[in-house]
This record gives C-alpha cells, sequence and structure tokens, in this order.
C-alpha cells in the first residue's frame, strides 16, 4: 500500500517535472525541472532493485550531463529565444493529436494485449552433487538418464548445475560403469523466496542413500559467511563452541541433536569467528566429541561465501584389526551470489556476458570526446582567418611608413628593443 | 507492490512528453533535453522489465544506454556550440530558414 502510495506520488512529480520542463520559457528553469524528473527516475530505479544504476543515474544523469547543459545554456546565453518565428504553425496540434494517439495505442496494448507480463520469471534450480557414502568408490550422477556429475569421489562435490524444477529420477553409478549404486526419485521445487533455489544432492551411509539438502547462496551480510551442517553420521550429533578449554561454564551449544539426514542453516556467522573451539559431539555427551574443527586452514568463515559442513564416517585402516569408523567433517564451499541490482552483480555482467559492447562503448565514448574536440576547436572553422589579417596588416604598414617617412617593412631594419629581461619581441607581420 | 503496467504506461507517458518536446521546441538545447528525457523513459521501462523477468540483463542496457547518451550530449552540445558560433542563434526555425 505504501509502495502504491510512493508510486503515485513520486509518479505524478515525476510527470509534472516533465510537463514543466516542456512548457518553460527560460531554459534554464527547463534544465533544472528535468534533474527533478532524473531524480524521480532514479527513486524508481531504487524501488525496482536496482540500486546501482540509482546511483550512476544521479551521478552521471543529474549530476555530469544536467551541468553540461546548463553550462552551455549560461555559455551561449541562450536562456531565452526571441518572438516565435512558427513557420510550421500546423506542427503543434498534430504532434499534440500523435501524442495522444500513441498513448491510448500503449495504453490499450500494456493493458489488453497478451502480452505476458504475469509472474516473474524463475531460474531453474542449481543442484550440486556431494558424495559422503564412505564405502562406495567414485560414482557418476544421472538425473533422468542424463549426466548430471562425472567421477565424484568421496568427500568431494560438483559444481553447480542448472536442472529444471520438477520430478526428477536420480541414478548411481559406480563411476565409468553402468552398475547403478542407488536409483531414487527427486522432486526439485523453486523456493519462492529466493532468487536462486540451490541444493545439495548429498549421498551417504552405508548401503547409500540420497537426501536433498536446500543451500542458501543469497548474499551474506557484511563480513559474514554462511555454515549450513549436514550429518551424515550414524548417530545424532550435537554441535559444541567450547569456548575456553578451561572454563566449562563458556560452552555454548550451536545446535543439538541433529539426527543422521538431517540438516540445519545457521544464522550468519562473522568472519573473524574461530571455528577451532567448535566440536561434534554424540547427541547428550558434551564429552564425547567426535570431531574438532581445528584445522583453521581448512575449517574458516570466509565473507560471502556459502559453506556446508558435511559430517560423515570414513572407514579407517579397513580389513586390518583395528578397522573402525570414525567422524570426519568435510567443507563444501561455494560463493554466495550477488543481490540483484548490485554493483557486484551488475559487475560480473559487464565483464563476462556483456565484456564485447563495454569495450564498443568505451571506443564510442573516446571518438564522442575526440568529436567534441574537433567540433569546438575554433581553427578547422576559420581556416582563411591568417589570411585575412594579413591582408589588413599591409596597408596598415603602408601607413606607418608613409608617416615615418620611412620603410617599415625594409628587411634588415633595426627594430628598437626593450633593454633588460625582453628575450623574444614579437616580430611585426611580415608578408 | 506495484504493478509493472504501472511503471510501462509511466514510461510511455514520460516518453510521449519528451517527444513533443522534440518537435514543439525551438530551443536546440531544449530539444536535446528532451531526447534525453526519452531516454530515460525507455530506461525505466527497461529496469522494470528487469525486475519482472528477475534477469540482471535489463540493467546493462540502461548502463551502455546511459553510456551512449553521455556521448551523444558531449558530441551534441559541441555540435550546438559550432552552430551558435557561425549562425549566432540556436532557435531550430532560423536555422533552417537560414540554410545554405
Amino acid at each position: 500500500m505504501t509502495e502504491a502510495l510512493l508510486f503515485l506520488v513520486v509518479g505524478a512529480v515525476a510527470v509534472a517535472a516533465a510537463v514543466m520542463m516542456l512548457l518553460s520559457e527560460n531554459a534554464v528553469y527547463s534544465a533544472l525541472f528535468l534533474i527533478i524528473n532524473f531524480m524521480c527516475v532514479a527513486f524508481f530505479y531504487l524501488m525496482l532493485d536496482a540500486p546501482f544504476l540509482m546511483m550512476i543515474q544521479i551521478a552521471v544523469y543529474a549530476g555530469a550531463i544536467m551541468v553540461l547543459f546548463l553550462f552551455v545554456i549560461m555559455l551561449l546565453g541562450a536562456e531565452k529565444l526571441g518572438e516565435p518565428t512558427r513557420e510550421f504553425r500546423w506542427l503543434a496540434p498534430l504532434a499534440l493529436a500523435l501524442s495522444v494517439a500513441f498513448l491510448v495505442i500503449t495504453g490499450i496494448a500494456i493493458t489488453q494485449g497478451q502480452i505476458d507480463l504475469q509472474g516473474p520469471q524463475t531460474q531453474p534450480p542449481l543442484v550440486r552433487v556431494a558424495h559422503a557414502a564412505s564405502n562406495a568408490g567414485p560414482v557418476d550422477v544421472y538425473a533422468d538418464g542424463q549426466l548430471i556429475a562425472e567421477n565424484v569421489a568421496f568427500k568431494e562435490s560438483s559444481g553447480f548445475l542448472p536442472l529444471a524444477a520438477g520430478e526428477h529420477t536420480i541414478t548411481l553409478n559406480a563411476a565409468g560403469t553402468d552398475t547403478a549404486l542407488l536409483s531414487a526419485p527427486l522432486t526439485l521445487e523453486n523456493d519462492p523466496e529466493r532468487t536462486v533455489s540451490a541444493f545439495t544432492l548429498v549421498a551417504y551411509g552405508d548401503a547409500p542413500a540420497v537426501s536433498l539438502i536446500p543451500d542458501n547462496l543469497e548474499t551474506t551480510e557484511d563480513r559474514s559467511g554462511r555454515l549450513t551442517i549436514f550429518n551424515a553420521f550414524d548417530r545424532p550429533v550435537d554441535l559444541w563452541d567450547m569456548g575456553s578449554e578451561f572454563n566449562p561454564d563458556d560452552d555454548r551449544a550451536i545446535t543439538s541433536d541433529l539426527a543422521p539426514g538431517a540438516s540445519v542453516e545457521l544464522p550468519a556467522i562473522s568472519e573473524n569467528t574461530d571455528l577451532r573451539a567448535w566440536r561434534f559431539t554424540e547427541a547428550g555427551s558434551k564429552e564425547a566429541a567426535l570431531f574438532r574443527l581445528n584445522n583453521p586452514d581448512v575449517f574458516r568463515i570466509r565473507r560471502d561465501e556459502a559453506q556446508m559442513l558435511v559430517l560423515v564416517s570414513e572407514r579407517v585402516l579397513a580389513g586390518t584389526e583395528q578397522d573402525l569408523v570414525r567422524a570426519v567433517a568435510v567443507p563444501l564451499l561455494s560463493r554466495a551470489l550477488p543481490s540483484f541490482g548490485g554493483p557486484q552483480a551488475v559487475g560480473e555482467l559487464l565483464f563476462t556476458r556483456y565484456m564485447l559492447p563495454l569495450q564498443l562503448v568505451a571506443v564510442l565514448l573516446l571518438v564522442a570526446m575526440i568529436g567534441a574536440i574537433v567540433l569546438t576547436h575554433k581553427e578547422d572553422f576559420r581556416p582563411r582567418r591568417r589570411d585575412v589579417r594579413r591582408r589588413v596588416a599591409k596597408p596598415l604598414a603602408a601607413a606607418i611608413s608613409t608617416q615615418v617617412g620611412r620603410d617599415v617593412l625594409q628587411p634588415g631594419l633595426e627594430t628598437p628593443k626593450l633593454p633588460p629581461q625582453e628575450e623574444e619581441q614579437p616580430q611585426p607581420v611580415v608578408d | 507492490m506495484v504493478q509493472i503496467e504501472a511503471y510501462v504506461i509511466l514510461s510511455a507517458v514520460l516518453f510521449i512528453l519528451g517527444a513533443m518536446g522534440v518537435l514543439l521546441r525551438r530551443n536546440a538545447i531544449l530539444v536535446f533535453m528532451s531526447v534525453e528525457l526519452m531516454l530515460n523513459a525507455a530506461n525505466l521501462a527497461l529496469v522494470a522489465f528487469a525486475k519482472q523477468w528477475n534477469q540482471m540483463d535489463g540493467h546493462l542496457f540502461v548502463f551502455f544506454v546511459m553510456t551512449v547518451a553521455a556521448a551523444e550530449v558531449a558530441i551534441g552540445l559541441a555540435l550546438i556550440v559550432a552552430i551558435f558560433r557561425s549562425k549566432r542563434s540556436i532557435d531550430i526555425d532560423q536555422l533552417h530558414q537560414m540554410e545554405g
């Protein structure tokens, strides 16, 4: 409701400013009204999730371009034109009629036309595959018979791939073979809350099972990252922040009783957070530590990164007497997507998909710069100016020579000089 | 949530006001300003569609339109200054009459 009201008010101001720009006799007022109009448009950019464009609109349009206009108006003294010498009297009513006709046709086309303007287009969900099943070798993953991830080894993950929303059948084959380890139905749904829905398909367990974990790739708050925990271990776990080793009172539960096959997304974590004090324990017993995140090179919160921490069981020394299963935490990193309309997103597109247009526009600006210099350079428009001066100079010299009584243009004639610091006397014009 | 149609209609209105400025004003500088208004109206529609389709490409188009507009203004104003120097006027009708 507030938004509609704002739209109406600012829209009315924008249209009024445009009309006043048209009607003002004084060009300076017109320019100022146009600046108001640009400001209103900048406000609409903000309402339409385009903060970067709003910035440029104000800085480049309302700032640089309009100042240039004002400068030229002042420079030429062209605020007002004289009496109208209208030649095309029929133009005004015709223009008015055509404009109204155009507006009516556009209005009908927008409101009545069968143009599909409804419902925002959502991008297909992104899916990656993570391998957390310790006793399966590398796998190939197919969705409806189509390869989506090839040769994913244990504790590794594939990159994000777009996969159409809807029902899919996921098949896991041992890498390079046709032996299906697992075949499972899967339903992908777009999260309406997010611009891009991302999922991680985790294969885990002794008899591999797959689980679809939603990933949050939205931009994080300043200087913080995201952490999603997935439990692929065979027991429920707790996650503790132990704080200081020697002070049992500052222990803090990050998440508790996370069942096997369950995931939890933690709130944004500051990038300075020390994860070394964090440890996974068996649910209910704080002392039975399964895994400590004590390697700051591996377990670290970085800004603008979404990290999924998969707690997997890994067999060590299989087939020997010490055969045992231990817990390992696997970090799966992915970069958070830049926010819609922000400078980062615009920059990314600009330097990837729109690189060539960017170069062309840069060349265009260079040409425009040179063109402006050439056009305003005086000499080019009065090429014969020097000749004119010479023609004037000669009779003048002759007049002086008659008054003085000797030929001033005679070559070799001594010209009077000022004594001290005068180095270069401007030479009299000699033909 | 303001409907996309509202933005497009506003954009059309601004565009028409700009077009009328081009047709009706005699001051060459005002004609140029009206062209800027038309470009801005088109930009507004592009940004509205970008929001509707959730695609950033519209924003990039607006970015390029702004760059081209800056180049156009630089050249256009240079031309106006040059014409003013030689004809002492920027009245479009007079320029038309003084043709040659």
